[in-house]
């Protein structure tokens, strides 16, 4: 049979599907990063059996319910507590957190900050919509200055997180950016990141134009999808100001940061178990 | 053209669209690099719109590229290879 095939026909396998269509809206990239998730894993020839995947709150805390391996939805903001629970239980297990911005950069802000500093090892796939898209369009710390939202009717006046700056500056071995344009790089990107040791960081811009996009000239999933394209820019070696998100402006997508040899706090803490039973 | 082009050329695809799992975004429709689905005019049982095969086949042939099930964020759609 063909690979690409085979792959489809595990997807179905590695998919809820008695519970799809999915809750999420027409276009929305949550499906499209899924669906790079779960192809990268195929294709990585893992055990599902040795897969979490642990989800936060929030359009993308969904996804931990369509996944037909071991997952968990926890409260908001909490995925990487969870997880780093789960990897400290059992070290054999591939822990994914799989959750959005506002989760992971909001109320679960000072984890990832932690957990990025004590290199943890998890793979964390940021799903950054630039909103808070489930209640209802709200502005978060991923909304670029000047963006409308329902909460910010003149323009937003924050500034909004840099996340692959903020994992580069906490030591994070594997940052990577990528939108929902680019699935194959997406899916290699992923595919890479799981043969990999420590806290890797994937952040993907997704669209969402049922709440951010409509209020920010772009009212089909389409015209997102087109911003996506034409603004993207592939830089690896980009620095603080290219990474920053601008309202209409460039997207830097790349491998920021791709190290091996740091050692992950599972190893570090095993060696003071081995240290302190002499 | 070099020899491996034309192989690749010659690969053809059959699409076949889940219509229930169909949302109507249409970026199967935009990123089909030979252009073989287009809108239907009829509703799927949610009221959305769901992608069809263009009927006039000798000059948009599905290349199986799989590029509309890379995009397709519902899991609708699967290519299949015809040998």
């Amino acid at each position: 049979m063909n690979p690409m095939e085979e792959m489809r026909r595990e997807e179905e396998k590695l998919l809820r599907t008695d519970r799809l269509p999915h809750v999420w809206c027409p276009g929305c990239g949550i499906g499209i990063t899924l669906n790079a998730f779960l192809r990268a894993f195929i294709r990585s020839k893992m055990d599902p059996n040795k897969l979490v995947v642990v989800s936060g709150i929030g359009c993308t805390g969904r996804a931990a319910g369509y996944v037909n391996v071991d997952s968990f939805h926890t409260t908001h903001g909490r995925g990487i507590p969870f997880a780093v629970g789960i990897k400290f239980a059992r070290p054999d297990l591939n822990v994914v957190v799989f959750s959005g911005d506002g989760d992971l950069f909001a109320i679960g802000g000072n984890h990832f900050v932690n957990a990025a500093r004590r290199n943890h090892d998890l793979l964390i796939i940021a799903v950054n919509n630039f909103t808070y898209g489930m209640t209802g369009g709200q502005h978060g710390p991923t909304t670029p200055t000047g963006a409308y939202t329902t909460t910010t009717p003149y323009g937003n006046p924050d500034r909004p997180f840099n996340i692959p700056h903020l994992a580069i500056s906490l030591g994070a071995p594997y940052v990577a950016r990528w939108t929902t344009y680019h699935v194959n790089q997406l899916q290699n990107s992923i595919y890479h990141a799981l043969h990999k040791k420590g806290f890797r960081v994937i952040e993907v811009i997704s669209q969402c134009p049922t709440v951010y996009g409509r209020r920010n000239d772009m009212k089909t999933p389409l015209e997102m999808m087109h911003y996506f394209q034409k603004n993207s820019v592939r830089k690896d070696d980009a620095s603080f100001e290219e990474l920053e998100l601008k309202y209409n402006g460039k997207i830097v997508v790349g491998v920021f940061r791709d190290i091996q040899g740091i050692p992950t706090y599972e190893e570090r803490y095993e060696d003071i178990i081995r240290r302190a039973r002499k | 053209m070099s020899e491996q082009n034309t192989k690749s050329l010659k690969k053809r695809g059959k699409v076949t669209i889940d219509e229930k799992r169909c949302k109507g975004c249409w970026y199967c429709i935009e990123y089909c690099p030979t252009k073989v689905l287009q809108v239907s005019e009829h509703l799927n049982e949610k009221g959305y719109h769901p992608p069809k095969l263009v009927e006039e086949p000798p000059n948009k042939v599905c290349i199986a590229c799989h590029l509309c099930e890379l995009y397709c964020p519902d899991f609708a759609i699967v290519v299949e290879e015809i040998k």
